[in-house]
């Protein structure tokens, strides 16, 4: 085993489907990417879709993040490989038992869209290995330099990043297409990010939100805007009176997060981390999304941020894992990926079951 | 991200407090990665991408700059262990997880 190739993550997902046809079940997404792939999430669960609330899982959204995908698809062959022989899971020191997997599958709708920017993939695993967006050339006016947009800056989260944030903040997202995190001309521009929203919609009972990335070793909770505070409602992303005072990350402006889906949020992330650490040792942090750079359009913010715009959607907590280290970077070895993997895989385990506590 | 072969540098940059890393942040916007680390004494550092002449720039008072590697030619081997052809496209072929299955 190495590296997944773009054909190998697709037949990955339709091989699963096949081989598990009474726990899984292939979903087309309705967009193909810029470059005209079709792509595909899996539904894992045993009761009939939309029975259960739903985890959405996604991964392969930075082209040069390879291991994300790896990480999404061993993820659920074990989950559907142990339910079907009636075991559980051993990642190193951390274990899962038979009834922890049944649980999963039995009480839980697991959608995991493990490869949502195939052209950005195929292009950072042939030509350009450290290549980071999609391959959009349509805002590039012929310069191969200015191609792509950041699929993880394009959700519909304060995407007006110079009106809404403090003039010094500097977060970490650009209007100039020849940066590495060109938000795109406007929210949900992209087709890769509509397939993402597309899950949340088609899933309305969605709870639950990762998108899994590389590197640093962390569990990111929402706000990625500035730090979280639960004292005062005035403070959102929707009032305008806080216009051009986020992301300093200092007393004039906190993010409202209700106290109760804070603390929420901080269990299941804890948790993953302490399901990872029991693995092999690694430590990795939680912490809120601030904490690593200030961002707008970031896809667990839009996620948790939709039951605020939209009272008639459901609320979604949404998380980021960072997955490695400097030492690796976005490409360790094969060899270190694999550890990487059943450490993260232990950790979103342990996430689903405390999801489901 | 600048064309294939030509040299991205993994850099470490050191700077003497954290508002000098983020106005150099700021100003030069390098593309990071990861979360900057701050020592004990307040000095800050983080690790960046960027081209040899970006590297450069980013020398300034109170900022130190150090090449760890260059990222895109080790990208570039890493390329290697990528799979080739379709390893799950015989009928009996499915991807196994990770975990031992106890």
């Amino acid at each position: 085993m190495s590296y997944l190739n773009i054909t190998e993550v697709e037949s990955a997902v339709t091989s699963l489907a096949t081989a598990f046809p009474g726990t899984s079940e292939l979903i087309d997404l309705p967009e193909p990417s810029v470059e005209e792939r079709a792509c595909h999430a899996l539904r894992i669960g045993a009761a009939p879709s939309g029975t259960n609330d739903c985890a959405v899982l996604i991964g392969g959204v930075h082209a040069r993040e390879w291991g994300s995908c790896e990480i999404l698809i061993h993820l659920v062959a074990d989950l559907l490989e142990a339910y079907d022989a009636g075991t559980g899971l051993g990642y190193g020191g951390t274990t899962f038992t038979a009834d922890d997997v049944r649980k999963i599958l039995r009480e839980l709708d697991l959608v995991v869209f493990p490869l949502v920017n195939p052209d950005g993939r195929r292009y950072s695993q042939t030509v350009e290995p450290l290549w980071r967006k999609n391959r959009n050339p349509a805002r590039s006016g012929g310069d191969p330099e200015r191609i792509g947009v950041d699929i993880n800056r394009n959700y519909d989260f304060l995407f007006d990043f110079a009106t809404a944030f403090h003039p010094t903040a500097a977060p970490r997202v650009s209007t100039d297409p020849g940066d590495i995190v060109y938000q795109g001309p406007e929210p949900f521009s992209e087709p890769e990010t509509r397939n993402v929203r597309w899950l949340f919609d088609t899933w309305p009972r969605t709870r639950w939100f990762v998108d899994v990335h590389s590197y640093s070793e962390d569990m990111l909770t929402v706000w990625g805007d500035d730090e979280n505070q639960s004292d005062d409602g005035l403070q959102n992303f929707l009032n305008p009176d806080f216009d051009h005072l986020r992301g300093l990350g200092a007393d004039v402006y906190g993010e409202f997060l209700a106290k109760s889906d804070a603390d929420d949020s901080t269990v299941l992330a804890e948790r993953f981390c302490a399901a990872v650490h029991g693995v092999r040792g690694r430590t990795y942090r939680a912490m809120s999304g601030y904490q690593l750079y200030p961002t707008s359009g970031t896809s667990d913010d839009y996620a948790y941020s939709r039951h605020i715009v939209d009272r008639r959607k459901g609320k979604i907590l949404g998380f980021t894992v960072e997955w490695g280290d400097e030492a690796g970077g976005f490409h360790p070895p094969w060899a270190e990926m694999k550890r990487i993997v059943r450490d993260v895989d232990a950790g979103l385990v342990q996430f689903c079951l405390a999801a489901l506590a | 991200m600048s064309s294939t072969c030509q040299p991205i540098l993994r850099v470490r940059v050191h700077a003497r407090d954290a508002e000098t890393l983020r106005a150099l942040l700021r100003d030069t916007r390098p593309d990071v990665g990861g979360i900057a680390h701050r020592a004990d004494d307040g000095s800050c550092s983080i690790v960046a991408y960027v081209s040899p002449d970006q590297a450069e720039a980013l020398e300034r008072e109170g900022v130190s700059v150090t090449t760890i590697d260059d990222a895109a030619a080790k990208g570039r081997a890493r390329q290697a262990e990528v799979g080739d052809g379709d390893r799950f496209a015989p009928a009996d072929a499915v991807p196994h997880g990770l975990a031992d299955k106890i």
